[in-house]
This record gives structure tokens, C-alpha cells and sequence, in this order.
């Protein structure tokens, strides 16, 4: 059921924030821990419907179900016929039935690659206004709910649209680092009445005092590590570029090379009397080689800012825990 | 057959109730749909739920029975563990028109659990309740099944308990989930100190004299006091300076790093 696709600027900026139920949140959470019981690194997603709020500037999350791994072609078949098959079905009992974004797991914030950008890419395209919702599960464990919620920034979701491999020039243009690739939309949990009043019925919940562990080292030597790959992948990133300068420079002075040769040809001709040869554009005949894209070092560079930032608040409130637990002892 | 004595839900199913309540069609009172989950040695425990048409007038009463059972099927396309345990409806009554439509969930488990969900709070309260049927009557005569109450228990896995008591804390409000961790630090902290204070206050009154003591109790507390490991103090400071030394050496490093990135991000506009 989509309309024709809309890309207008004004509908891109015009969430302001996301506004989930409980629900929603306990679905994700839920699945996401089901998978992690298997395996430590599982790919959970899943799609997110829900409804637009034009006079709040709001995008309202109501309800949401999981997709399986569609790794294998058959996988994507299921998929795509058990989507149908649900919003069918929903619309029966007056639940929304449009989809606004998906949701995923990360594991220390790794979920930014190629297929994340082609994911959002693919949903903003349907509709201007989608997001793609991360949700840490290993951080929620330790006491902190983290849901947070992304989309591409315009300048980012226009050039891809354009090329997939974004160049240097074209990132010049619109001004696009690695921080303005996406941009985070604020969250806000807000529940019904009735909703609240099931709250309130449940005891209290058993408090989970995991939250006071000391910043252990398997933590931050992870981190360190997944940062240690993201140095490696720009210093790759940067390799191909210094080569790729290298090969136009060396073009450059060929050009000018053969240039030099035909003028002293001419010149020599022209002293015996001969026709002069016909300068050729050389730049035909030497085809400059083609940019390297920037798409790569740009999802690198954002992941290591992230895992920055993800070590920076570990480190600060491990501090804070250390001495706490300083006061314990001593 | 199972006896199933005991059984333990997520807290989600009682969500998902509500939310299906809120959002029936004007003419219905109620609302049913049915549970998923496993059956585990006894006891049940339901993961999963969703809702399925229904209509019920005075005299008559009427669910899309093919809806349950495709959705059934496609929930257990995505995830194998699932098998229908059961049904849950809106507001306590239970009337004939439940043991019909429990007679319809019979047919796919053997013995279904029916949780209802007081959405309409008489007593003031929202009661959550669970069922099964067991058989009741004279043999070749009149037999019939009676709805007899289970135990019932929330469970969660810890992220599942967090979110949870993320909700509570909202009561009302919109809130933003705040994932700064120095601030759930303080917070824990407050809790903490609360906390040793409702200790401190009770010891202090079995000392004067006021309250019974109680040994279990007194045991407990003495447990938690000895939980604090015994060590000399030129361990513990040593042990503490190289863990504040290994995170104040990452933090500067992950400090370097973002500079780094953000010099390369400014000299690529120069380019």
C-alpha cells in the first residue's frame, strides 16, 4: 500500500522525536534475548508500525514483530510473504499497520555498516520519514535501557541516491563528514493510561544489582579490539587513496611527457619543412582512473567516533565505581 | 496430560492485552486472542500473544477460529518453539461463552490456560487471573468443566526486568530512556542509601527493644556484612590505582583517537 514515494525536504526533517510504547520496547527486548541465549552475536531485526503524528512532529511506534535471519534468498522469500501475511491480519484487529523504520541489536555498537546504511536507505526511500531503531541489549543488562533511534541525514540519504560509492568531491560539496552522516532523532517512552495502571499492578520488580559491576577488562579489551579493527580499516581506506593520487600524478606527468615530445617533434618538423603533426587531446587517449569511494572510510570513521564515545562514558563511570567501591573496603 | 500447577508469564502478555482492549471495536465488550509459549515440566510459560477477532452479543458468540490458527502458524515459521498454550480475554467474567471458546483451544493443546485481564478495574484494581478446566460431573450423566485458579508468576530476563522498571518509574509521564551512565550511578546510590537506612532504622529497634528479632533476618544481615572482602589495605589501593591507571590510559587514548578523526574530517572539506 505505498504511495508514490514523496522526497521532499520538509518531510525529511520533520520528525522531531520518536514516541514508543512499552510495548514495543519489551518485544525488542524479548526477542533479542531470546537470540542471545544461542549466540553472542546474533543479527536481530525486525519491522517497527506505527503512525505519523503531522501536528506533533512525532512519530508514534505502536507495535512491532520480528523478522527472521534472512541470510539465504529462501530466508528473504519467508520474509517478505510473512510481512504480508501480518499486515493482512493486523489490520483485522485495528492495529497500524504501516511500517515506519525497523529495529536492530547491536553488539558495542558495530551495527553501522553496509548493509545498516542500505537497510535505512531502503525504508527512508519508502517513506521520508522512517527510522531504524538500535537497540543495546549488553548495555541494558547492566542497568541502562538504551534505545536509541537513527536516520540517514538528507545530504547523506541524497547522495545515495546518486552513487553508492560516494567521492571526495561530491562529499565536499554538501559537506558531509562522518559525524552529520546520521542523525539521531531523540526517544521518548510514553505509555496509555490503562497501560500505567498495569505498571503500577505489577510488583516490584526484583532490582538487578549487575548495574554496580567494576568495569571489568573483558569490556574494554572488546572495545579496544573492535576499535583497533576500525584504525585498521581507514589505515586500508587510506592506503587506496595515497595509490589512487599516486596513479594520477603518474598520468599527469605521462600527459606531459607526451605533450613536450609532439611540441619538440613539431618544432623538429617544422625546422625541416614538414607538415606539423595534429596536437592530440591526450586526455582522450589517457583515461584517468577512476575515484575511490569514500562511503568505507566514512562508516569506519563513524563506528570508531562511536565506540569513542561508548568507551569514554565506560571509563567515566567505572571511575566513579572504583572509588565507591574504595569507600567499601577501606 | 499434563497437570500444569504452576505457570510463569511475561510480563508483555498483560501489555498486549491491554493495548488490544483499548483498541477493539465499539460494540465489544471484550476482547480474547490467543497465548503462545512451551510447556516445561510442569509448568507453563508464556511468551508470546496476539489478538484474534471476535464478536459477542447476548446471544451469540462468534471468533475467526481460521485467524488464530493461521497466525499460530506463521509465529512458528519465525520462531519453532512456540505452540499455543492457551487464550487470554478482557474482564473477569467467565460465561458459557468461555467455555466454548476454550473448548476451541482444547483442540490445540491439551490443556489450555485461560488468563483474564481485569481491563475494566472493578475493585479498583486491574487483577490479573489464570485458569485451566478440569472436568466435573457424574460419569454418564451431566459432566461439565469448571475454571479452577493457577498460581501465576512474572518472569523476565534482566534486560527484560530493566525496561520494566523503566516503565514503572514513568507513571504518567513521558520520559526520555537516559542511557548517561553517571546519572543512573547517582540514582543507584540514592536507592542504595534508602535502602541501608530501612536496615540501619530496623536494627536499631531490635537494639532498643522495639521490634522482635528476628534470627533469619539477623543472619541475612550479617551475610551482606560479610560480603565486603577482608583484605589488607595496601592490596586494595594497589589494586585500585592500576584499574584507575588502565582506564585513565584508555580514556586518553580514545581522547587522541577523536581528535584524530575529527583533524581527518576537516582537512578532507579542505581537500
Amino acid at each position: 500500500m505505498a504511495a508514490a514515494p514523496k522526497h521532499s525536504p520538509q518531510l525529511f526533517e520533520s520528525i522531531e522525536k520518536v514516541e514508543i510504547t512499552s510495548q514495543v520496547i519489551m518485544k525488542i527486548t524479548r526477542h533479542c534475548h531470546h537470540e542471545l541465549e544461542k549466540q553472542l552475536d546474533p543479527n536481530v531485526n525486525g519491522v517497527l508500525l506505527g503512525l505519523i503524528n503531522e501536528n506533533k512532529h512525532t512519530l508514534e511506534v505502536t507495535h512491532c514483530f520480528p523478522l527472521m535471519n534472512s541470510d539465504t534468498d529462501e530466508g528473504m522469500e519467508i520474509n517478505r510473504e510473512y510481512m504480508l501475511e501480518m499486515e493482512r491480519s493486523l489490520r483485522q484487529v485495528n492495529i497500524d499497520y504501516q511500517q515506519v523504520g525497523f529495529y536492530q541489536s547491536t553488539y558495542l555498537n558495530t551495527h553501522c555498516d553496509r548493509n545498516f546504511l542500505d537497510s535505512v536507505f531502503d525504508y527512508l526511500e519508502e517513506m521520508n520519514e522512517a527510522i531504524a531503531l538500535i537497540y543495546d541489549p549488553l548495555k541494558t543488562k547492566l542497568g541502562n535501557l538504551c534505545i536509541r533511534a537513527f536516520k540517514l541525514s538528507l545530504a547523506a540519504f541524497e547522495l545515495y541516491k546518486e552513487d553508492k560509492d560516494f567521492t571526495a568531491l561530491m562529499l565536499r560539496d554538501k559537506s558531509l563528514t562522518y559525524e552529520n552522516l546520521f542523525k539521531e532523532i531523540p526517544v521518548v517512552v510514553k505509555n496509555s493510561t490503562l497501560t500505567n495502571v498495569l505498571m503500577c499492578e505489577l510488583d516490584k520488580v526484583q532490582d538487578n544489582t549487575s548495574f554496580f559491576t567494576l568495569p571489568t577488562s573483558s569490556y574494554l579489551e572488546k572495545s579496544m579490539q573492535l576499535l583497533l579493527g576500525g584504525l585498521d580499516e581507514i589505515n586500508q581506506d587510506l592506503q587506496k587513496l595515497n595509490m589512487h593520487q599516486r596513479a594520477v600524478y603518474k598520468q599527469q606527468t605521462q600527459i606531459m611527457k607526451h605533450v613536450q615530445e609532439r611540441k619538440d617533434e613539431n618544432a623538429a618538423r617544422e625546422k625541416n619543412g614538414l607538415k606539423a603533426l595534429p596536437e592530440e587531446d591526450f586526455s582522450k587517449m589517457f583515461k584517468p582512473p577512476p575515484p575511490v569511494g569514500r562511503l568505507e572510510s566514512l562508516l569506519s570513521a563513524n563506528r570508531i567516533a562511536s565506540h569513542c564515545e561508548m568507551i569514554e562514558e565506560h571509563v567515566k563511570s567505572g571511575i566513579g565505581k572504583l572509588y565507591l567501591a574504595d569507600s567499601f573496603m577501606s | 496430560h499434563q497437570e500444569t500447577e504452576e505457570e510463569g508469564s511475561s510480563g508483555i502478555n498483560a501489555e498486549y492485552g491491554v493495548d488490544n482492549y483499548e483498541r477493539r471495536h465499539d460494540n465489544n465488550k471484550r476482547v480474547i486472542g490467543s497465548l503462545l509459549g512451551r510447556y516445561d515440566k510442569g509448568v507453563v510459560i508464556i511468551t508470546e500473544s496476539f489478538a484474534v477477532p471476535h464478536q459477542e452479543t447476548e446471544e451469540e458468540v462468534s471468533m475467526d477460529m481460521e485467524y488464530a490458527m493461521r497466525i499460530g502458524e506463521l509465529q512458528k515459521k519465525v520462531n519453532t518453539n512456540l505452540y499455543t498454550v492457551g487464550w487470554y480475554s478482557s474482564g473477569i467474567i467467565i460465561n458459557e461463552y468461555s467455555s466454548l471458546i476454550h473448548a476451541f483451544y482444547k483442540c490445540q493443546c491439551p490443556t489450555p490456560v485461560h488468563l483474564t485481564i481485569d481491563t475494566l478495574m472493578t475493585n479498583q484494581k486491574m487483577k490479573i487471573n489464570t485458569h485451566i478446566t478440569l472436568p466435573i460431573g457424574v460419569k454418564n450423566g451431566t459432566e461439565g468443566c469448571i475454571f479452577t485458579p493457577v498460581p501465576y508468576t512474572i518472569q523476565g530476563a534482566e534486560a527484560e526486568q530493566v525496561s520494566l522498571k523503566f516503565f514503572q518509574q514513568l507513571r504518567g509521564s513521558k520520559k526520555t530512556p537516559n542511557f548517561n551512565d553517571q546519572e543512573q550511578i547517582i540514582n543507584c546510590c540514592d536507592e542504595m542509601i534508602s535502602q541501608i537506612g530501612v536496615v540501619l532504622g530496623h536494627i536499631k529497634q531490635v537494639l532498643a527493644g522495639e521490634a522482635p528479632a528476628d534470627k533469619e533476618l539477623g543472619r541475612q544481615i550479617m551475610e551482606v556484612v560479610q560480603a565486603v572482602p577482608n583484605l589488607e589495605s595496601d592490596t586494595i589501593t594497589n589494586m585500585l590505582n592500576s584499574h584507575m591507571q588502565d582506564l585513565l590510559a584508555v580514556e586518553y587514548l580514545t581522547y587522541l583517537t577523536r581528535q584524530q578523526l575529527a583533524v581527518s574530517a576537516r582537512l578532507n572539506q579542505i581537500l
